[in-house]
């Protein structure tokens, strides 16, 4: 799938691809039965992307309304913040919304890696 | 004498003087067998019943079957329950339990024993040598300092090694023995099997709070510290052999009941209905999500069981963890891991980390949490106000895992304070604020919150404040997991709110029977007499079908099956309920409320203890944050859903995140709850009457000595 974001310059990807500081973490928790919700957070986007995979055991807990604040400030990418906004608007349910995001942040974080000379 | 299900003995180990004593299991029966079997010994022959210290010489600790160990019962016949005075909890480490599966309690009940009472102390380390009657206390200094898995495969040499042993067999001061109990060494005969170990690894040693008890390579009893309890009695490890069986009084109703299990229960498996709501018969799936290169598996379970929770992986790591501990670690790996593989990977080795040390993984899940905060915020680390030297930068290396694991059971670096209680260290750092802002989630006891936060999940909550640790009974939180998964995936619910609480209230006598108000959750109903009649329910239904029948609290009670027409779940029920199962084994006649009131005996026995270490209603509230904090929406998840009334007694599901507890209303519900239960409601105390209804005048005599006798008038 392609997206509507322009390449990132060489100063974005690398804070695409930089974890932020611990302040500036973003709460994000689990739901797995039997134990129940896991409290944590998420520093980087290349975690978000990782934090968010398909997983058949459990269920990613997050703010979706939240985390396109959060990355337009903490991380500095308005135009993933604003397509992800528009993506969490739109979503059919909180699943669809999350997948939505992982794979829009999978094609982010290619391109980033891809401006930075990572293989993506 | 042997009564069908039963063993017929229970062995006393005097670890002072290293001798083994069989007892009858006869007088033990009226209290089922587990838990029930456990506290009635405790009370017994624990000549100090004012101890709040496991690791105290006059703690004693028992490991206890039930009659359904070592049989087909489904979901039942490998669980072993331990009780004695834990260690590590906060203000005070009360009388507690703790749980675990795979074949020990199996293996214990072939080799003719219905349970085992741990008494006094060793002047040395020891490891016990149990084939069928014969007992042995044979030399553990040179199994001290191994890890768990180590000391079992060093067990297993020693075992199978005839004529190793070089002293001679215990003289048991035993009843009149079977032909069993008779039997030489050279008379034994032979066997394939290996024999069952429970032991300790260097986190029990180490009289830490967090020592578990491990079983093979995934069984750990980790809640209560009684791994520090053997460690304190320098007991290393327990191995049993058996090559005897378990009378059954009916065999013919207990395979069918078996039958109707999987006919009505059952998940098809040619055809498997993947949204289908059910706790028996799921499909023999693994509980822990693996990504490749370890999704070659195949299921492992307990003795008897059908599920087959566990796995054992192409990989060879991971082998046998199933729950909690395979992902205490997940929120750090997934910050180093470059993928899900590796991710796995190190969340799989890191549960082999803990089952190793003999560690209970749980408080590292709320408790990491914690420390990361504090070295974020730059009070924890080296040259600190709380020094450690631990390498906290690289948190989700399996480096770090092994070295923060490495402390905590070695009481080294800032392991050294933990291991009094995580509680205790908080204090003693002077980091009291942590538990009103909620840094540190330790709900009640000293214990961490479990992941159904009390103030949503109230049973939860309440059932363990009124008990003695995290209660960990899944009774009822699918309701929160599974509707909650529904609206995340926007599917229509299969079963709407009054249905899904009527099928429960159907099979929940005797105090919430037909009484739907018990599931609601609502705010207007979170501190009422129908809550606290849920929590009395969920706390006798668990002292003896759960912790003293043993069967798996991951699959019982089952009180809605989407596979039958009728939607009813198996518990309670004619054909397959827990009762049927019961008097299948032993012959007993008893009905599904029977049980219920057993587990109220057992229920008021433990009280009784907790009463004599010093209890009193005002030790019992929660941690400060609870109160003084909100249930953040979204911040771990976006919704909590449950069942709720509104204002016109119509039933939804509603999200119950973003309320706190109010501590007076808790207050007048523990009030509430005492009143039910018979208790002074002063002071909490059990009551004379209410112990002789239950034919328990004994209890009431040692209470009254004690002068912590309930007063009547209240």
């Amino acid at each position: 799938m392609s997206y509507s974001l322009s390449q990132p310059g060489e100063s974005l990807s690398r804070r695409i691809l930089s974890p932020v500081p611990y302040k500036e973490r973003f709460p994000a928790g689990r739901l797995k039965p039997p134990v129940g919700v896991i409290p944590g957070d998420v520093r980087s986007l290349p975690e978000l992307h990782l934090y968010l995979e398909p997983d058949e055991a459990s269920l990613p807990g997050i703010r979706l309304e939240a985390l396109s604040a959060w990355i337009e400030k903490c991380i500095g990418d308005k135009d993933l913040a604003e397509s992800i906004r528009t993506i969490v608007a739109a979503r059919n349910n909180y699943v669809d919304g999350c997948l939505k995001v992982h794979k829009i942040l999978g094609y982010r974080l290619d391109q980033a890696r891809r401006v930075m000379g990572e293989s993506a | 004498m042997t009564s069908s299900g039963y063993a017929g003995k229970i062995l006393r180990l005097d670890l002072t003087n290293r001798k083994a004593i069989a007892i009858d299991t006869e007088p033990y029966r009226r209290w089922g067998g587990g838990h029930g079997m456990g506290s009635a010994l405790f009370w017994d022959f624990c000549k100090d019943k004012t101890i709040t210290d496991g690791r105290h010489p006059a703690n004693v600790c028992c490991v206890a079957t039930s009659p359904l160990c070592g049989t087909i019962v489904p979901s039942a016949g490998g669980r072993c329950e331990v009780v004695g005075v834990g260690v590590g909890q906060y203000p005070v480490s009360w009388f507690t339990r703790t749980n675990f599966g795979g074949r020990f309690s199996t293996m214990l009940k072939y080799a003719g024993w219905d349970a085992i009472v741990i008494e006094g102390k060793a002047d040395s380390p020891v490891w016990i040598d149990i084939r069928n009657g014969q007992v042995q206390f044979r030399d553990a200094r040179d199994l001290w300092g191994k890890d768990t898995w180590a000391t079992q495969l060093e067990i297993r040499k020693r075992t199978g090694v005839k004529g190793g042993a070089k002293t001679r067999w215990q003289d048991l001061d035993a009843l009149p023995g079977t032909d069993q109990d008779r039997e030489s060494e050279a008379e034994l005969g032979r066997t394939t099997q290996k024999p069952a170990t429970l032991c300790i690894g260097p986190a029990g040693e180490n009289q830490t709070g967090h020592g578990a008890l491990i079983h093979d390579a995934g069984n750990g009893a980790g809640q209560g510290g009684l791994g520090a309890v053997w460690g304190s009695k320098n007991l290393k490890a327990i191995s049993v052999l058996g090559t005897g069986g378990v009378k059954v009084h009916d065999p013919k109703t207990l395979l069918q009941a078996r039958v109707v299990t999987k006919e009505k229960y059952v998940t098809n498996w040619q055809a498997p209905d993947f949204q289908a709501w059910t706790r028996i018969g799921g499909l023999p799936k693994p509980i822990v999500q693996a990504a490749p290169p370890t999704d070659e598996r195949r299921p492992q379970s307990c003795q008897g069981c059908i599920n087959g929770c566990r796995s054992r992986y192409n990989v060879g790591y991971g082998n046998e963890s199933a729950c909690q501990e395979t992902f205490w670690y997940g929120p750090y790996v997934r910050k180093i891991a470059k993928n899900a593989a590796e991710d796995t990977e190190i969340n799989l080795k890191g549960a082999d980390i803990v089952q190793k040390y003999g560690i209970n993984s749980f408080v590292l899940q709320p408790g990491l949490h914690w420390l990361e905060h504090l070295y974020e915020e730059g009070v924890l680390g080296p040259g600190r106000q709380i020094p450690s030297d631990l390498p906290w930068e690289s948190m989700g290396t399996l480096d770090f895992a092994e070295k923060i694991v490495h402390a905590l059971s070695t009481r080294t670096d800032i392991g050294a304070d933990l291991a009094e209680g995580w509680v205790q260290a908080a204090l003693k750092w002077g980091r009291e604020e942590d538990l009103h802002t909620g840094a540190l989630q330790f709900s009640y006891w000293g214990v961490p919150e479990h992941g159904y936060d009390p103030r949503a999940e109230l049973e939860w909550g309440y059932g363990s404040l009124m008990g003695d640790r995290d209660t960990n009974t899944h009774c009822f939180n699918y309701i929160f997991t599974n509707v909650s998964a529904a609206f995340a995936f926007g599917k229509p619910l299969r079963i709407g709110a009054e249905e899904m609480v009527n099928l429960h209230v159907k099979k929940m006598a005797p105090y919430a029977k037909d009484r739907p108000e018990v599931l609601d959750y609502s705010d207007a109903n979170m501190y009422s007499e129908a809550i606290a009649q849920i929590v009395r329910w969920q706390q006798h239904y668990c002292r003896f079908y759960k912790n003293s029948a043993l069967f798996c609290d991951l699959k019982w009670p089952d009180f809605v099956n989407t596979n039958v027409p009728n939607l009813e779940g198996a518990t309670a029920s004619t054909d397959a309920g827990e009762q049927v199962f019961w008097n299948a084994v032993t012959g007993d006649n008893i009905s599904f409320e029977d049980g219920i009131e057993i587990g109220r005996r057992i229920w008021n026995l433990d009280n009784a203890i907790w009463t004599l270490q010093g209890r009193h209603r005002d030790m019992v509230h929660f941690a400060p944050y609870l109160y003084k904090t909100v249930y953040k929406k979204g911040e771990v998840f976006p919704f909590f859903m449950w069942t709720c009334r509104d204002e016109k007694g119509q039933w939804h599901y509603r999200d119950l995140m973003g309320r706190s507890l109010d501590k007076a209303k808790v207050d007048e519900w523990k009030t509430i709850f005492y009143r039910l239960e018979g208790w002074d409601t002063k002071t909490g105390w059990p009551k004379r009457s209410t112990l002789e209804k239950m034919e328990m005048g004994f209890v009431a005599d040692a209470l009254e000595r004690a002068g912590r006798l309930g007063e009547e008038a209240s």
